[in-house]
């Protein structure tokens, strides 16, 4: 496997440093061979900077990718946002020459260069194709037979497809088939694949946000789900940050979300302090009882198999 | 001007189009959201009234209509233009101005919170691109008003 940096962009530390807790215990567990740059900014966010300054946007995206392709990196980010960005700047410059070209004579102040030649992924496409199977089941210890999960996508994970080209933008499947890996159900729903909405909070529309955030939450809490998992942390400030206000405003909805790393890491055996479920606004505590009592059932199951097997009983 | 942004062949099969509103979240969902109306307008030559309306922020950039297209085109488009317009006029919600200043004077949205970090035991962030960011963030500034220029004596 190529070794590969992570792009961890402005919100998962500014925000969740527990998230980027997480994504690191599994990636060291695993032994992924992944690294850290140094110089990375803004990706730059598309609705804030793209908005105002495409130029800027385009040249600020550029510089990021060229650290990775200077040191023969690929790259992976935790955020779709960044991913979708980085994906579409480079796709962008790639079939525009006359761009690409003087992008780089700007770049070439600084000592850069832009090449393209890092491979881009987010996360979980990264995890289900180069990763694989083989391996994800070799590194766990534990499954979840018997939970329910409501996947988000997060639209920027494999949109637009043209630039990222890493699962269907319209009828998406990694994340899935990784649930399954894992041993869980993957529950289908009518709004599984509609946006979380956040971006309204980013342009001062924080109770449309919060209609937005409704649409699913509302759904889920119907279909009794066990938790929703996600891997953006947009999409989780939109679904525990504000489904805890709004739960604070006293409506109910009661759908703890769970990273991907999370999920991925209780079932190699990390602890939920070490993955820092603890931090999350909607408590993860009943869907962590539910687990274990199922693992508990299991185990017991498992014993008394053994126990009758070993006095000879015919099963 | 609004030519330069948008296609507009592509934009009159659009409007005749219609078929992504039942499959964008924001038309769904939200209140008087309605990107065909905006085509409609831009097609007419009356947009203007769209870049003070609050509509033009919701859209989601979920890109569901882009990908659902048969003309790969998306709807989307027409918001977008409308956006730059407005924040060319200095038209846009105060939040947009905030992240835009800090985005331009440290490179990034946001600080790494240390406090918690420490808490969690997680390592000192590697070290941003800020000083690289602010010198090419100049170079880039200076290419543009020379373009200016250069453009205004070409006129
Ligand atoms: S990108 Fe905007 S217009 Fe297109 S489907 Fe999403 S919210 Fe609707
Ligand atoms: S974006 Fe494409 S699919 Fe949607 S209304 Fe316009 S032409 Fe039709």
């Amino acid at each position: 496997m190529k070794e590969f940096a992570v792009f961890w962009g402005c919100t998962i530390p500014a925000r969740f440093p527990f998230i980027e807790k997480s994504v690191r215990v599994v990636l060291e567990r695993m032994g992924l061979p992944w690294t850290e740059c140094d110089g990375f900014t803004c990706c730059p966010e598309k609705s804030l900077i793209n908005n105002i300054d495409h130029g800027l946007w385009v040249l600020t995206g550029a510089r990021n990718i060229a650290i990775v392709d200077e040191q023969g990196l690929d790259l992976v980010s935790p955020c779709t946002g960044c991913i979708s960005n980085l994906a579409t700047i480079k796709g962008e410059l790639h079939v525009d020459h006359r761009k690409k070209e003087e992008v780089n004579s700007m770049l070439k102040e600084v000592g850069r260069r832009f090449t393209g030649s890092a491979g881009l992924n987010h996360l979980v496409p990264f995890f289900h194709d180069k990763v694989g199977a083989f391996r994800i089941k070799g590194a766990t210890k534990r499954d979840f037979r018997g939970m329910r999960f409501a996947i988000h996508y997060g639209c920027h994970m494999m949109r637009p497809y043209h630039a990222l080209k890493n699962d269907d933008p319209l009828e998406p499947k990694k994340f899935d088939a990784l649930i399954g890996w894992l041993g869980g159900e993957s529950v289908n729903y009518m709004t599984k694949l509609t946006c979380c909405g956040q971006g309204l909070d980013r342009v001062d529309q924080h109770p449309t946000a919060l209609q937005m955030a409704r649409v699913k939450l509302r759904e889920l809490n119907s279909l009794g789900v066990d938790a929703m998992v996600l891997c953006c942390p947009s999409c989780f400030l939109q679904f525990d940050n504000n489904q805890f206000l709004m739960e604070k405003d006293g409506e109910s909805f009661g759908i703890p979300v769970l990273y991907f790393t999370d999920l991925l890491g209780l079932a190699m055996g990390c602890s939920p302090e070490e993955l820092g479920l603890g931090q999350h606004r909607i408590s993860v505590d009943g869907f962590l009882e539910k687990w274990e009592r199922l693992n508990a059932a299991r185990d017991t199951e498992k014993r008394l198999e053994e126990e009758l097997k070993e006095e000879g009983a015919f099963i | 001007m609004i030519e330069e942004h948008l296609d507009f062949n592509l934009l009159r099969k659009c409007a005749d189009c219609g078929a992504c509103y039942n499959v964008c979240p924001s038309c769904l969902y939200i209140e008087g959201y309605d990107p065909r109306a905006v085509i409609k307008d831009i097609l007419e030559g009356g947009f203007e009234r769209w870049l003070h309306s609050e509509h033009i922020w919701q859209c989601l950039e979920c890109h569901q209509c882009l990908e659902l297209c048969f003309q790969h085109y998306g709807f989307e488009n027409a918001m977008t233009t409308m956006r730059l317009l407005a924040t060319k006029k200095g038209i846009h919600p105060a939040q947009v101005k905030r992240g835009w200043d800090m985005f331009i004077k440290t490179g990034r949205l946001g600080e790494p919170a240390m406090g918690q970090r420490k808490r969690l035991g997680l390592p000192e962030p590697r070290p941003s691109g800020k000083e690289e960011f602010l010198r090419l963030l100049a170079i880039y500034r200076e290419r543009k008003a020379q373009e200016k220029k250069g453009g205004e004596a070409e006129r």
